[in-house]
């Protein structure tokens, strides 16, 4: 229940009326009080308006605010992407040197001979495991950055059909739109290696 | 004098793969190419452009870098692996792993001491060179983000690396990065996409040119690294950039499948100001280029439409001239048909399976005998031609060659890995094949396939330029000889021709030489005196034993096996001299065929004709028309005899794959239509035609 900046009136005393007696003393007495405060606090700046906050200034604040939040999220996710990735490329490297290294070797004896060179000896088996899925995987990222480069959105493709087309048309002798024999040629083609079936 | 039945085959979907790399070794004259499979090209610039070897691909191998240092060969590419390849065993030497991620260009320094591989993981890895193998010397300093293009400066001491959004510039000594040039974006859409810079190219005079994939073209000042000029070339991308010798001009190839010229010139004549100037703009391709070579009096070039081309600098070579003419090489150079002459039956060959087909018939009971058919008329087709078998290698590697015997009972083929043979059964209403599992081991490496006439004996050719025979059984296979000639020369034969009589076996190499092998003694019988240019089909004459062999500056002879010497329709023909129309021709000939019915003819074919030399009649001469086969049927009988010429062309199938005569004389005649291939290559770019 805000309290009125100004000596009530009877206007504003209707409401208390409404109410009764007892409230409206009580809150009278409330009210009295609290415009008292108030009266105290507008003493000191009564006849200032209220301070002027431009439009201008809040909307700059909230944009700092907000401006700041979002730098701080981002830092923060950039931080925990760069852990990851550091944490990937550790994983990476490790897989890659147990990929190559891995040997199964049961040995009944090894002892060394020189610095770096060992002698095994009882029964053995060796055998490599060749690991190309990584590789592949690897492979197949760098052809599919090819494929979106130069076939991917934006690249403003045409088809062979429409080529060819357009070359019957405007070469000396004009003939019709090429009208494949088969038809999947000619299919809106955007990839390198694959024909699509589509269109 | 010629009717023929024409069994005329448009079902063999030859697909060429793309061009994706190329280099030129200036000292030999070979390009190598590199094709989106994994096979590697050698085509020799100074015969004629002929495409001497072919290295067959693989799955899984995709090749982004080409490299030549010294007479070795080097490819690298996405599977992470550098590969040097043995060109006399047509096959890889070895692969190593650089353990960067994909390989996205390699690159020798100019004293071919250093090789240095841009990976994927952004480092740019030293190789020394070494006489038998390269070796990993040194990382540069590791980058954030793929290295994409390469070049050294021609003194070794810096190179310029291609990356995302920028170009870093190494010290080779240190290997620190001094410079780094930020390329800007491009403008709308594309501004936020990063900018791939294709292809790099450093100067002497440090300055660097830079493609990228916003369509510029940037020169840049290497020791300051600043910013010179822009030009912006395309809508599209600028994939591949290449230098000529003398860095006065340098040509970019665009995704438009346009090649744009630089030249190094002063803006006005006496000045001695110069920058670098756009001048040319060929448009050679339908589709992207991503290969390119300058040499000093052409621009050779390549990409998606998997056609090589080679346009000669008008300025550098004589107009209106054999030399001066454009180029454009869009089919193999050797024969992907094999016909079983016997059993009327087709074998395709794809880089990873084998089509066996069998042709159609018209109408068996015929009541019009062929001659009094008008020419051209088509016949009727009773029964379609049916696909046999589809026969699918086993393992990653492609097929290098493959053979069907002339009865249609054997089929073989070989890839780097191994040779297999199977044993066909075909009737009218049943088909077998079985594998023919014990092999001789001494059947490896094998370059070329022939079957003998009469079915009994498979040729294969292999390392050192020798020549395995075996022999066929029922159904298996043994080892009969190896048969070897004393040239010394180890270049791998392309070419075997056994006679149908079976007691003389042909054989060519790339080093030009033909030797021939009396079969009934297992040695070496005579050598064809050496002519400076490669043979590309060679045949024995099944009546008069002579060996007729056509070389790829079109040059025809015949050698006489008994007298082991040129006969003298051979010395005639070389005292007049071919009509120039007929050595004008750019695409070579690829197979020989004698009609049994008429001894003085001779069938070859290219691709863009069939001819049919008449060793009875005159020779033509330099002013005679040649292409008079309309005008003949024009004039009456009596003059026409007058008029005809020995070479008889026709030219109503094209493009022409292979030409073969079968026992009953029909012709089999495959083609394989230009605009058949361009229907299923990958999209081109959208250009906006005025009034389109």
């Amino acid at each position: 229940m805000m309290s009125l900046p100004w000596d009530p009136t009877e206007r504003d005393n209707m409401a208390n009326k409404q109410r009764g007696e007892g409230t409206s003393v009580e809150k009278k007495a409330e009210n009295k009080k609290g415009a008292d405060d108030f009266n105290l606090a507008l003493d000191s700046s009564d006849d200032e308006a209220p301070e002027e906050v431009t439009f201008e200034d809040s909307k700059a604040r909230a944009v700092e605010s907000l401006k700041l939040a979002l730098d701080t999220a981002r830092r923060e996710k950039e931080l925990l992407k760069e852990k990851r990735r550091k944490r990937q490329e550790f994983f990476q490297e490790q897989k890659v040197c147990l990929t190559f290294f891995s040997c199964i070797i049961n040995i009944s004896f090894l002892y060394k001979l020189g610095a770096n060179f060992y002698a095994i000896t009882g029964s053995y088996t060796v055998s490599t495991v060749t690991d190309r899925g990584q590789s592949d995987y690897q492979r197949q990222a760098a052809e599919d950055f090819i494929q979106s480069r130069l076939y991917g959105p934006g690249s403003c493709r045409s088809s062979n059909n429409e080529m060819l087309s357009l070359q019957n048309k405007t070469r000396a002798d004009k003939s019709a739109a090429v009208q494949f024999v088969k038809k999947d040629w000619g299919a809106f083609k955007n990839t390198i290696n694959e024909p699509q079936t589509m269109l | 004098m010629g009717e023929f039945k024409v069994h005329r085959v448009r079902f063999f979907d030859y697909m060429p793969s793309a061009i994706r790399s190329m280099a030129f070794n200036s000292h030999t004259e070979r390009l190598a190419v590199a094709r989106a499979d994994g096979a590697v090209e050698i085509f020799n610039f100074a015969d004629n452009y002929f495409q001497e070897k072919v290295i067959a691909g693989r799955d899984g191998r995709s090749i982004e870098a080409l490299c030549w240092v010294g007479c070795r060969l080097f490819s690298a590419g996405l599977d992470g692996e550098i590969t040097e390849y043995d060109l006399e065993n047509l096959r890889p030497r070895y692969s190593i792993e650089a353990y960067g991620g994909p390989i996205w260009t390699i690159s020798g320094n100019s004293e071919g001491t250093l090789l240095a591989a841009g990976c994927e993981d952004g480092t740019v890895k030293m190789f020394e060179v070494l006489e038998d193998r390269i070796q990993f010397q040194r990382n540069l300093s590791r980058q954030k983000g793929r290295i994409i293009s390469l070049s050294w400066h021609p003194s070794g001491a810096q190179i310029a690396a291609g990356m995302m959004d920028m170009i870093r510039i190494f010290d080779s000594e240190t290997g620190h990065a001094t410079h780094r040039l930020l390329v800007d974006r491009g403008v709308g859409a594309s501004k936020s996409r990063e900018v791939v810079v294709w292809s790099v190219a450093c100067l002497n005079d440090h300055t660097i040119i830079s493609g990228d994939s916003a369509g510029k073209v940037q020169i840049w000042d290497g020791l300051t690294g600043t910013l010179i000029r822009t030009h912006l070339v395309t809508k599209w991308d600028v994939l591949v950039l290449a230098v000529s010798q003398d860095e006065s001009s340098v040509i970019a190839g665009t995704s438009e499948g346009t090649i744009v010229q630089f030249q190094f010139i002063s803006s006005t004549v006496g000045q001695q100001d110069k920058l670098w100037v756009r001048t040319r703009t060929f448009k050679n391709h339908s589709h992207d280029v991503r290969a390119l070579v300058h040499t000093d009096s052409a621009v050779i070039s390549g990409g998606m439409d998997t056609q090589l081309v080679v346009r000669p600098l008008l300025d550098k070579v004589e107009k209106n001239t054999q030399e001066s003419a454009l180029r454009k090489i869009a089919f193999p150079h050797r024969n992907l048909v094999s016909c079983a002459k016997k059993a009327g039956l087709l074998l395709f060959q794809f880089p990873d399976h084998l089509e066996l087909w069998r042709l159609g018939e018209s109408d068996r009971n015929e009541t019009f005998p062929v001659k009094t058919r008008t020419p051209g008329e088509s016949l009727p087709v009773k029964r379609k031609p049916e696909k046999l078998i589809q026969l699918k290698t086993k393992g990653e590697d492609h097929i290098c060659c493959s053979a069907l015997s002339p009865c249609g009972s054997w089929l073989s083929y070989a890839t780097v890995a191994a040779v297999r043979l199977y044993r066909l059964q075909i009737s009218s209403n049943n088909i077998s094949i079985q594998k023919v599992s014990k092999l001789p081991r001494e059947l490896k490496s094998v370059h070329q396939l022939c079957f003998s006439s009469d079915s009994c004996r498979l040729f294969a050719s292999s390392s050192f330029s020798s020549v395995v025979v075996v022999a066929l059984d029922q159904t298996d296979c043994k080892y009969l000889h190896t048969l070897k000639h004393k040239s010394g020369s180890r270049q791998p034969i392309h070419i075997l021709s056994p006679s149908e009589d079976g007691q003389w076996l042909a054989t060519a190499n790339t080093d030009c030489e033909i030797h021939v092998f009396n079969l009934r003694k297992m040695k070496l019988h005579c050598s064809v005196p050496a002519y400076s240019s490669c043979p590309t089909a060679v045949s024995i004459h099944p009546t008069t034993g002579n060996l007729v062999s056509v070389h790829a500056d079109q040059q025809i002879f015949e050698f006489s096996l008994k007298q082991k010497e040129y006969s003298e329709w051979s010395r005639q023909l070389q005292r007049q001299g071919l009509h120039p129309l007929w050595l004008q021709r750019d695409t070579p000939v690829t197979s020989i065929a004698f009609n049994p019915n008429n001894p003085a003819h001779i069938m070859l074919h290219d691709v863009f004709m069939f001819c049919i030399i008449d060793q009875s009649l005159p020779l033509p001469e330099a002013k005679t028309k040649f292409y008079n086969q309309m005008i003949l049927r024009s004039l009456p009988e009596p003059q026409r005899l007058r008029e005809s010429h020995a070479f008889k062309t026709c030219k109503n199938f094209q493009h022409l794959l292979s030409v073969n005569l079968l026992e009953d004389l029909s012709l089999v005649v495959v083609e394989r239509p230009l605009v058949d291939i361009v229907a299923q290559l990958p999209a081109p770019v959208r250009q906006k035609k005025f009034a389109t």
